[in-house]
This record gives C-alpha cells, structure tokens and sequence, in this order.
C-alpha cells in the first residue's frame, strides 16, 4: 500500500508541474486531470475511498466542463477542426496517458486486493455513511456557513458576470 | 451535538444576519426597487444588532464545538455590524447614480458582515476558513460592484488573485498543524500547547508561521501590503471603508483570541517575527502615505501602519492585550469609517471615479464647512491628536510598549506618529484653501438629511466622544475580555483614571 500511495505521490507532483509549465491552456487541463486524478488515488490508499470519488466527481468533473465550454466557444467549423488536429499531435498527450496509465495499474491492483482496516495508510477506512454523520453531526453548522459561502460566490458571479448592455 | 434554547439565542446574531440575507435576495427577486430593497437589508442588520444583547444573556455559550459566542465575539460582532450598517446607509445615496443594477450590493454587503461574525466566534479551523472565505468572496463582488469600471474591476481581480493565495497559505498551515496534533479545534490545540502536550515541533511552527502570512496578507502587513492601495483606489468609497475597517478587525480579532487563549505571547520567537512585522508595518506605511497624492491611497497606507501600531500593543501587552488592541481596533474602525464616508458623501453620486485626488479636496471647506471640518477631525484622529479617538488608543500603545521597554517598537511608533502627523494635516489643509474654478466634485446641498450623512454625523460623535469620555467604552471592552490566564502587571490601569 505504502509502495502505491508513494508513485501516486510522485505522479501527482509530475502532473502538477506539467501544468504548470505548459504554456497551451489545454494540454494544462489534461495535465491537472492527471494530477486530480492521482490525488483521488491517494485518498483511496489513506482509506476514504469517498474523498477520492468527490475528488474525481467534483474536480475532474469541473475541467470536463470547463473543456465543453472550450469546445462550445471555439465551434467555428474549420478552424476548429485544424485546431483540434493540432491539439491531438503526441507531444500533447502522450506525458499524461503515460502518467494516467501508472495510475490505472495502480487502481487494477488495489481493485484485486480485499479491502482491511490494517492495509490502508490511514488506519482504518471511512465510508460514505461516516463521513455524512459527522458532516450532518458536529459539523452541521460548517455545512449550512458552505451554502452561504456557495450563495456569496453565485450572487458576486452572477453581478460581475453579467453583461455590459 | 444537541441545542438548547440558550445556545439558539447565542446564535441570533448569525441566524437573523443570514436571514437578513435570504430576505433581501427574495425582496430583489420579488420586485427589484433600491429604497425597498437597502431598507430590508439595513433593518434586518439592525435587528442583528439588537440580538446581540440578547446573545450577551447567555454568553459565554460554545454552539456546537465550531463556535463560540463569548463577550469577546459579541464586542465584535457590535464592530463588524456597525460597520456593515453604516457602509450600507452610506451606498445607498452612493449608488443612486449608478446605471446598472444597484441591489444586489446589499445581498453581499450582509454576506460579508456574516462572514465576519463567524470569523469572530470562530473556535475550530472550518469556522475559521469558512467565515473568511465568505468575507473574501462577497467582497470580490463588492469591490467590482461597479464593473464597467476598469479601475474597479481590476481592483477586485488583485484582491480575488491575493486573497485565494492567502488563503491557500492558511489551508495549507492548518494542514500541517492538523497533521502533527489530530485535531481543528483551538480549544485542544491551546490546551495541549500550555500544558505541553503538543511538543513544538518543525510541522507545528511551519504551520503557525503559514497561518501568520495568510492573517498578514489579510490584514496587509508589511511584507505582504502590496494590494491594499490599488485595491482600495479602486473599489468604491464606501465598500474601501468597509474592507479597511470591519473585515481587518474581524481577522484580526481572531488572531488576537488565539494569541491569548493559547498562551502564545509566552513565544520570544513568534513575539520577535510580529515585531519585526509591526515595526516594518509602521515604517513603510508611514513613509509610503507620505509620497501619496491620493486620499484613497493613503488611506490604503496609513490603515497598514495603523495595524502596525496594533501588532505593537499586541505584542507589548502580553495577556492584556484584548484591552488595549480592542480600543485601539474600535477607534480606528469609527475614525477610518468617518473618513470613507466622507469621500464616499463627496463622490456622491457614483461617477467614473470617486474623489480621490488631494487636489479634489480643494476649497472643499468653503462649499461644505461642516463636511470639511468632519474629514478634517478623522484626519486628526489618525494623527492621533489629544480629544479624539485614536488619541487614547495610542496612548495605550506608548505606555504598554514603554512599560515593557520595548524602546525599537517605542521609536518605530514615534517616527510613525510624527510623519503621520505631517501628512494628515497635508490632506487636512488643502481642503482649507482657496476654491478651484471648476469643482468636479460637490457633495450635495442636503447631505445632511441623507441616510449616509446622518451615519457619518453618528461616526463623527462617536469618535469625540470615545476621545473625551474613553470610560465607557473601556470598561465595555474590560468586560469583553477573555479568560486569560492572569500575569504580570501593566500600567494600563493608571490609563484607566
């Protein structure tokens, strides 16, 4: 498990840095995906294999969309066939899908082993139902200051964003 | 987790200030009217702020192991309404002008002032988070409220940029002191630091000096200023005065509880990094508001030096500092908000940009002697002249910092009142001279009658009077103090005769 938890770790920072010092905007995305991605494993090795989907679902999620709202933008026709062929050369690809691809060996191992309290790294593992008892227990108030905080952000975006005319 | 009718009432404050919220969003949403609107918002923060005497019945109450609402919260909690109440009777004639659609500043400007009342009775790490990120995110929209403005829009992209990145500091500091003791909640983690559970180790001080930059970009002190004048020239007069006054003090309240309750002013070491802050605070904020020729901007500086001066009888004061940084943080949050709402009255209505020139002041006095005279009095009290505000607050300062001779934090707070003593009167006797032949900006005939100057008429009293009968507010601040383990002596009591 230890083993595992670490290559996650080093393909997260690899990832990470390959984001940011890629200067096209798209290969970045992918490159954070790669990194959330990794992230997410590593929450499955510490034994909250709920964090880890919420970290996939909510984070890789929002770049997908963020990717649709590219292609929505930039659906020009011919240009944006050219542009996708470009964006679709190796060199673009190939350090993620390489990086993605230890990760997947690593989810096939850990999907083979049993799941035990003494394998993972953080002691013992925290489902879904024990996390929603402490969020919707002790921490209740936290959960309703997050809607207001939520409601803060979609009011300011919703000002700012709207347009000039 | 289980609530009593008493820890509901401790959390009036809070409830009546997000149903404040709710209330004005659906009122907008109903019928989109200005009046209509500002006035749900300004009554329910009143309303806010009477619940806070009913939450003084019950107080010291802990809700739920995330808050905590104790005298100290509530004295606060009075600050950060107060402000948030008079920042909204000052937009309101403010925005009249205003082409797009005025309203939803109300919505964030009570997000905000919750915010800072979470902040404030913060007692575990997600509270903390949680309170100053709802501040950070309501102030973005409030700082580009006006967003056909350049100015406005750029200054809300440096404080969004600046803030996340702060905020990133503190995450990341709360990570690692969550990693080395197992726990978020301040009431361990001060119980294991006194009673020497928790060794301080290399993850635990990492983490408290992460914890202390991102409190240091929030508040703005030297080394991490660098945002505060661009954002407080662009933003709009009245939301400067609000994120120069409540939402500093809010933080800095928290960081005060924590200094305190946790024994932290025992540490030479963390004592000699906020010194060296303060000192640094005072000098480049002082020399920096020199060189300025806008009012805005030097406001921006001086708020950096006046938390200087803060940090200085935070750090001189020991296990007395609630008494004296609470009267130092009260009075320059009436005399810094009296100074905004002037330029906020000046510059009404909104126009391409606020008054904030020197050379706008100009004459200002001949065409509005009382408005003049009332800049003029906040001026002096951030000189920190005899019979107003900050005059008391300063003279905590210089007699806890001589006490403990502290003779560079002395000297430092020195330089700093004598320059600041030069440029204050600077801006003070420009408006004393003679009338420019064009005056771009004239506040109206009848400020008096309007919502916004009846505030700063308010602020005005209230500063004189926190400058020539301090007793009151000092014996209210006594009796918001924290239970702080008793030590030493100070001459602070010889202030209080």
């Amino acid at each position: 498990m230890e083993l595992i938890f670490y290559i996650c770790s080093g393909v997260a920072i690899i990832a990470t840095l390959l984001a940011i010092i890629g200067t096209n905007p798209m290969h970045s995305l992918l490159e954070l995906i790669t990194s959330l991605l990794a992230v997410g494993l590593i929450f499955f090795t510490l034994g909250a294999p709920f964090a880890g989907i919420l970290e996939i679902i909510v984070y890789a999620g929002a770049i997908m969309v963020l990717f649709v709202f590219v292609v929505m933008m930039l659906n020009l026709g011919r240009a944006t066939i050219e542009q996708e062929r470009q964006w679709l050369k190796p060199s673009a690809w190939i350090a993620p899908a390489l990086l993605t691809l230890v990760l997947l060996g690593e989810l096939m191992q850990l999907l083979a082993t049993q799941p035990d309290d003494h394998a993972v790294a953080g002691g013992a593992i925290v489902g879904a139902k024990a996390v929603g008892v402490m969020l919707y227990g002790p921490y209740l108030l936290a959960v309703e200051l997050g809607s207001m905080l939520l409601l803060a952000g979609l009011v300011a975006a919703f000002h700012l964003g709207r347009s000039l005319d | 987790m289980n609530f009593t009718s008493d820890s509901w009432i401790a959390l009036l404050p809070i409830l009546v200030t997000s149903v404040t919220v709710v209330a004005t969003m659906l009122a907008i949403a109903i019928r989109r009217n200005h009046k209509w609107n500002a006035t749900i918002c300004v009554a329910g923060l009143n309303l806010a702020l009477l619940s806070c005497l009913l939450a003084l019945n019950v107080a010291p109450q802990q809700v739920t192991g995330l808050l905590v609402i104790d005298k100290f919260a509530l004295f606060y909690d009075v600050i950060v309404l107060g402000a948030a109440l008079a920042t909204a009777t000052l937009s309101f004639n403010y925005m009249e002008g205003y082409a797009g659609e005025k309203e939803e500043l109300y919505v964030l400007l009570a997000l905000t002032a919750l915010g800072g009342l979470v902040l404030v009775s913060a007692t575990n790490f997600v509270t903390f988070f949680i309170g100053m990120e709802i501040t950070a995110v309501s102030m973005y929209g409030m700082i580009g409220y006006p967003h056909r403005d350049r100015r406005a829009l750029e200054a809300s992209i440096k404080y969004m940029i600046l803030s996340a990145i702060a905020g990133a500091f503190i995450l990341f500091g709360m990570a690692l002191i969550y990693a080395q003791t197992g726990t978020l909640s301040f009431n361990q983690l001060a119980d294991g630091l006194v009673s020497g559970t928790f060794a301080a180790s290399g993850l635990l001080v990492t983490g408290g000096a992460l914890i202390i930059v991102g409190v240091g970009f929030e508040v703005s002190l030297v080394p991490f200023h660098l945002w505060a004048p661009d954002v407080y020239e662009g933003a709009p007069a009245p939301i400067g005065g609000y994120l120069a006054t409540a939402s500093k003090a809010a933080m800095f309240a928290v960081l005060l509880r924590y200094f305190v309750e946790s024994r932290a002013y025992e540490s030479a070491l963390l004592l000699d990094i906020l010194s060296v802050m303060a000192v640094l605070s005072i000098v480049v904020g002082n020399v920096l508001a020199l060189l300025q020729q806008n009012l805005k901007r030097m406001l921006a500086y001086s708020a950096i030096a006046h938390f200087g001066y803060a940090l200085v009888a935070f750090v001189a004061t020991g296990a007395f500092a609630v008494e004296a940084v609470g009267f130092y943080l009260a009075s320059y949050v009436v005399t810094t908000l009296g100074a905004f709402g002037v330029i906020a009255i000046i510059s009404t209505p909104i126009k391409a940009s606020d008054a904030d020139t020197l050379y706008d002041y100009r004459g200002q006095f001949w065409r509005r002697p009382y408005l003049a005279a009332i800049l003029t009095a906040m001026l002096m009290s951030l000189a920190g002249a005899p019979m107003t505000a900050l005059f008391i607050g300063k003279l905590y300062v210089f007699a806890a910092s001589i006490d403990q001779r502290l003779w560079i934090l002395v000297g430092a707070v020195t330089f700093g009142s004598a320059a600041g003593l030069f440029y204050y009167s600077r801006a003070a006797i420009v408006m004393f001279q003679r009338r420019r032949w064009v005056e771009p900006f004239k506040a109206p005939r009848n400020w008096t009658f309007q919502a916004g100057g009846m505030a700063v008429i308010t602020l005005t009293f209230l500063m004189l009077l926190m400058g020539l009968y301090p007793q009151p507010v000092m014996e209210l601040i006594k009796a918001a103090g924290l239970h702080a383990p008793q030590a030493g002596n100070l001459a602070l009591n010889v202030l209080a005769h």
